[in-house]
């Protein structure tokens, strides 16, 4: 990995955990565990669609961890553990279907498989299927932030830097 | 627009549609008055019903649920409803639920792994 990809990489994971931290002040929308617009999947959209599928996996593993730290909730790391990779796991081969024109449909599916992983976490851990009301609403919301951070990140994905003009 | 693009879109609009009306489906509140009827609710954790409560017979009052792992919930009971109005989980997702006002979706500690629902009658105290 070179020192430009590295720092690129780095610079990013920062961005994002600021976007993650600056959104855990936001009132929740709903009072229902995991329903949040997820600005920080922006970046990890955007980062699916820029760079190597092993450079997403360690960009988004650090920002979970340290994220978790960072909010000082590790009971919470399962769930967007499992969230996050379930997410990178549908979307890195989907970006080689959907082009970059689609992003936004990329990201709401992600958007779905996180919500999926979420469930998937909370049933192990309770041992009950108690959470899966929930997923209908968790999807629901899922589809519309997904879309919006897939917006997003296909704005950003339009401004490439001077150096990138091949 | 390839096939794959167009098979993604359909998925994606299904999925959508399903989990919308199942959204407004489970977000109905509940039909149950605890003023005209019997009301039980069970209280779980860990897979296990620690209580079972008329909530038409209930007093007004407190009490503490603790954890294994230490922490606690503090259920409340006031005028034939019930919530979780304090816990000293991380999230506190369960006390901003407010009371349990939804057939389907019960009050939730995740942390403590704690439910509580509505049940059917019978049981004991």
């Amino acid at each position: 990995m070179s020192t430009k990809k590295l720092t690129e990489l780095s610079m990013l994971t920062a961005a994002a955990l600021i976007v993650f931290v600056v959104e855990l002040r936001f009132p929740d929308i709903l009072p229902i565990p995991g329903v949040k617009l997820g600005l920080a999947n922006i970046f990890t959209v955007y980062a699916v669609y820029r760079f190597r599928a092993s450079e997403v996996f360690l960009m988004v593993l650090t920002r979970v961890i340290l994220g978790a730290i960072f909010c000082s909730n590790l009971s919470a790391l399962m769930y967007s553990l499992a969230g996050a990779m379930l997410c990178l796991a549908g979307m890195l081969p989907l970006h080689r279907i959907i082009p970059a024109k689609y992003l936004w449909l990329c990201s709401i599916i992600g958007a779905m498989l996180h919500n999926t992983g979420q469930i998937l976490a909370a049933m192990a851990i309770m041992r009950s299927p108690a959470v899966l009301p929930f997923y209908p609403i968790l999807l629901t919301a899922g589809c519309i932030a997904g879309a919006f951070t897939g917006i997003c990140a296909q704005l950003i994905l339009k401004r490439r830097l001077p150096s990138d003009k091949k | 627009m390839t096939k794959g693009v167009k098979i993604c879109l359909a998925a994606v609009g299904v999925i959508f549609a399903v989990s919308l009306v199942l959204t407004v489906k489970f977000l109905s509140p509940t039909g149950r008055d605890a003023s005209k009827e019997d009301v039980w609710v069970e209280v779980v954790q860990d897979n296990k019903v620690i209580c079972r409560l008329n909530l038409a017979d209930e007093s007004d009052r407190t009490f503490r649920v603790t954890a294994p792992d230490g922490g606690y919930n503090d259920i409340t009971i006031s005028e034939g409803k019930i919530c979780v109005s304090d816990a000293d989980c991380p999230d506190h997702t369960c006390v901003k639920n407010g009371y349990l006002r939804y057939d389907y979706l019960p009050v939730i500690c995740l942390p403590h792994k704690l439910v509580i629902r509505f049940c059917e009658g019978g049981g004991s105290k």
